[in-house]
């Protein structure tokens, strides 16, 4: 059996040699959109979002909001004469957020008549939105307890009792598995190894699909002694070595050389990586035996493989979704990728945490048994539409 | 007299181009699955995925374990308090830290909120108390839901318990007032009201839709032509060259008219479907659906003229579907780009697409407001437009010639013999 392998292994390099897409081409791809996520976030945080300021008052003290607002790290002022501009400028997506501060605003807190201020966000870029949000609310805050603390001490309270009266609580945050609130580690965590099983499905069904599309398949399975199983072990061992080499590089490139907080160990995201390549295989395998039209496979790969981003469940959590798609989110390497990764990356519970998601992710290696009889047929006959 | 009736003839016979061309390309559509699978599933499936993917885009009542070591009314106030937001739940109610840990790795919560023992007494002795919170950084709206839902229990909680000490110290209730919230705030968030996830992806996710599905269909059925040694572009024979207008502008008027079509069943009936905002109004829509879909149909014909073979374009180029996503900066704010992406994005016609689709559609904002993304898609078109007659000119001088052919025949040659030699090395064994 191993001498049928190992030539259809060899046969398989001798086509790679001949058509540079399979390593040249997905091996580029992989590095160009690592790259890109890796670059795209390296700031982590976004920095200097534009706040649209529009100053009614152009007192002292709303000058010194405006300069604070500017100083924070988070924001980058732009002022504006009127709030219709303002608005427009927000609606155009070039304003994060828009700060109206009143006409008499300094005289009105002077006196006591608490002067309302009012802000606008465009929630409809997120993170730019909700950042924004944050700092505007803290900067109110911090103005608000500034004169809080004038006329307290006006009144004599000493330094000391001060804190109390102006901050009675204080909230400690703990951010478990991404201590900076990087966005960078957030997604890149999940957008690479995304990456990967999308290549992994397509290039799979491409290199099972091409030996229909070119009528090869006979010779293939000269090649592999008239066995469909040496067949697909042999092909399957070549791009299993392969995945699995990028694969474990981009744990090591994640964890080790980036330094993204791991808590558990690598060898057990080494296993998950290797986990999720075999249970892509396995996936490709199925699409491309239940459908052995090249290219009809390898369109249902692509929209297979896109879907995976959004149904693994780091972005929108999969409870919030209907439940149908609950169901559905579970043919899908990645979510138990997913799943695993947070076990052992953010809480390191080790064995007893992720052992369910490894299952889930070996049973997917039982799908191609039941469409191994039709691939065999397939290639032996020939007998699908090869356009 | 002669003139006109050339130019008569000649607008004839450019018509007849222009619609024979355009016809074959829809047969080709037509007759090609992979590509009706793209257009069907992809085009008009696709965004009713994704809206019922995220039907629900709010998270509400995140589960959260709370230890109360303090157990003191101030911290029991607080528990219910936060019981009560829409963001969070007690889920349970933990008498120690390690209890609640377990159930955080086990994932039934989502976040912890821990009172120290001398919370209550803190706040007796007016210092500042402070509460842990540990959040779950694995979806970044868990930890927004658990921020929101603490902050807001914790401001209000600041208000009483100041509101209460200024009483004791002698303060009028409405002179505490005036001391605790000196400056009232109103917060608006007009386009997003409630944050939901929904709105603020499927805003930028829809036109995607449009450039990504048009440029994978297309750049299949040109892998296509090439596989069977035609040529994605072939001029009518009998004007010897010429002629390239009519090829670019009638191959991209089969998709254009196909597309604008696909555009208004995304951008209008979709929406309806779904409750999804539609604050445009419908004229100034379709005027920025035809630039988009014309500025698409001129970028795809460009860059699949690259395209050899017809499943490649997976291979290579899926991954453009998520970086451009990211690069309509829906996400990450445009300001926070790095120089380098932000020069590439300015190659997708999907930036500036989408961002004045979220800003005509979802922020309601008129023509005026995404003048600067027609402008830009306007400049972008004409040189697509000019690139694309490129390409078809080179393809029919220079790729399209006889001697290409013979290395393609040579090629496949090879690939047969490698077989064959396979097989006979295997006879031999």
């Amino acid at each position: 059996m191993w001498k049928y392998v190992k030539a259809v292994a060899i046969r398989e390099l001798r086509i790679w040699a001949q058509r540079p897409i399979y390593f040249v081409g997905s091996l580029g791809v992989i590095l160009f959109g690592s790259i890109f996520f890796l670059t795209f976030f390296k700031a982590g945080l976004p920095s200097k979002l534009p706040i649209g300021v529009v100053d009614y008052d152009r007192s002292s003290l709303s000058r010194n909001f405006t300069r604070q607002l500017d100083a924070t790290q988070l924001g980058e002022v732009v002022r504006f004469d009127d709030f219709r501009t303002a608005r427009e400028a927000m609606q155009r997506g070039e304003v994060t957020s828009v700060c109206v501060i009143p006409d008499n605003f300094s005289a009105d807190i002077q006196a006591f008549r608490r002067p309302t201020f009012t802000f606008y966000v465009n929630g409809l870029y997120f993170v730019g939105g909700s950042l924004a949000y944050q700092d505007i609310l803290t900067m109110i805050n911090l103005t608000s307890g500034a004169v809080q603390k004038q006329v307290l001490t006006a009144k004599g309270v000493s330094e000391h009792d001060m804190m109390g009266r102006l901050r009675p609580v204080n909230i400690d945050v703990h951010r478990i598995g991404n201590p900076m609130t990087n966005y960078g580690v957030y997604l890149n965590n999940l957008l690479l190894p995304g990456l990967l099983q999308m290549m992994i499905i397509l290039v799979t069904i491409y290199a099972f699909g091409t030996e229909l599309k070119y009528s090869t398949s006979r010779y293939l399975m000269e090649t592999a002694g008239g066995s469909i199983l040496h067949a697909v072990s042999g092909k399957l061992l070549v791009y299993t070595l392969y995945f699995t080499a990028i694969g474990l590089s981009m744990i090591l490139l994640l964890y080790s050389w980036l330094g993204y907080p791991l808590a558990g160990s690598i060898w057990n995201m080494f296993l998950d990586m290797f986990l999720m390549i075999l249970a892509c295989e396995s996936v490709a395998l199925t699409i491309v035996g239940l459908i052995p039209v090249c290219r009809f496979a390898i369109s249902i790969g692509a929209l297979y493989s896109v879907l995976g981003f959004s149904l693994a469940g780091f972005t929108l959590p999969v409870e919030a979704m209907l439940p149908f798609l609950q169901g559905i989110s579970t043919i899908f390497p990645l979510r138990h990728y997913y799943l695993f990764y947070v076990q052992e990356a953010m809480f390191a519970s080790g064995f007893a945490g992720w052992y369910q998601e490894a299952i889930h992710l070996l049973l997917f290696l039982f799908l191609p048994v039941f469409i191994l009889k039709r691939l065999e047929n397939a290639y032996i006959n020939m007998d699908y539409p090869k356009k | 007299m002669k003139t006109i009736s050339d130019i008569k003839r000649f607008i004839k016979q450019w018509w007849k181009d222009f619609w024979g061309i355009c016809c074959h390309e829809w047969k080709l559509i037509a007759h090609d699955g992979g590509v009706l699978i793209i257009f069907t599933i992809g085009a008009l499936g696709y965004p009713l995925l994704y809206n019922l993917m995220y039907y629900n885009g709010v998270l509400e009542n995140v589960a959260v374990a709370v230890v109360d070591d303090a157990n003191c009314a101030e911290s029991r106030r607080y528990i219910r308090e936060v019981d009560a937001t829409r963001e969070l739940e007690i889920a349970c109610h933990c008498a120690t830290m390690e209890e609640a840990e377990q159930l955080f790795q086990q994932r039934k919560v989502n976040g912890i909120i821990y009172f120290p023992k001398d919370f209550g007494q803190k706040l007796a002795r007016m210092e500042t108390a402070t509460l842990s919170i540990y959040a779950d950084m694995s979806s970044f709206l868990y930890y927004k839901n658990l921020m929101m839902g603490a902050n807001f229990v914790m401001l209000h909680e600041i208000g009483k318990i100041q509101i209460e000490r200024y009483a004791s110290a002698g303060f009028t209730e409405e002179q505490s007032m005036q001391l605790v919230s000196a400056i009232p705030y109103e917060e608006n968030n007009p386009y997003n009201r409630t944050f939901s996830y929904t709105i603020f992806f499927l805003s930028a996710a829809l036109l995607m839709v449009v450039q990504q599905t048009m440029f994978y269909g297309m750049s299949m059925l040109a892998g296509t032509q090439r596989e069977e040694h035609h040529s994605f572009a072939r001029l009518p024979s009998q004007l010897e060259g010429a002629g390239i207008n009519r090829v670019v502008l009638g191959r991209g008027f089969a998709y254009g008219l196909l597309y604008v079509a696909i555009g208004m069943y995304i951008a209008f009936i979709v929406p309806v479907l779904f409750d999804f905002p539609q604050r445009g109004s419908f004229w100034d829509i379709l005027v920025l659906l035809l630039f988009f879909t014309t500025d698409c149909v001129f970028f795809c014909s460009t860059w699949s003229s690259f395209i050899t073979r017809r499943e490649t374009v997976f291979i290579l180029l899926l991954v453009m579907s998520p970086v451009a996503m990211f690069l309509t900066s829906f996400s990450w704010p445009t300001t926070s780009f790095p120089f380098f992406w932000k020069c590439f994005s300015y190659l997708l016609p999907s930036t500036f697409g989408c961002q004045a689709f979220i800003n005509l559609n979802t922020a309601g904002g008129d023509l005026s407001t995404i003048q600067p993304q027609i402008i830009a898609m306007t400049i972008q078109g004409t040189l697509y437009y000019l690139t694309a007659c490129l390409a078809v000119f080179a393809e029919n001088r220079f790729i399209h010639s006889e001697k290409v052919q013979r290395i393609k025949a040579k090629r496949k040659a090879v690939l047969r013999r490698l077989d064959t030699k396979v097989k006979i090395t295997e006879n031999n064994e």
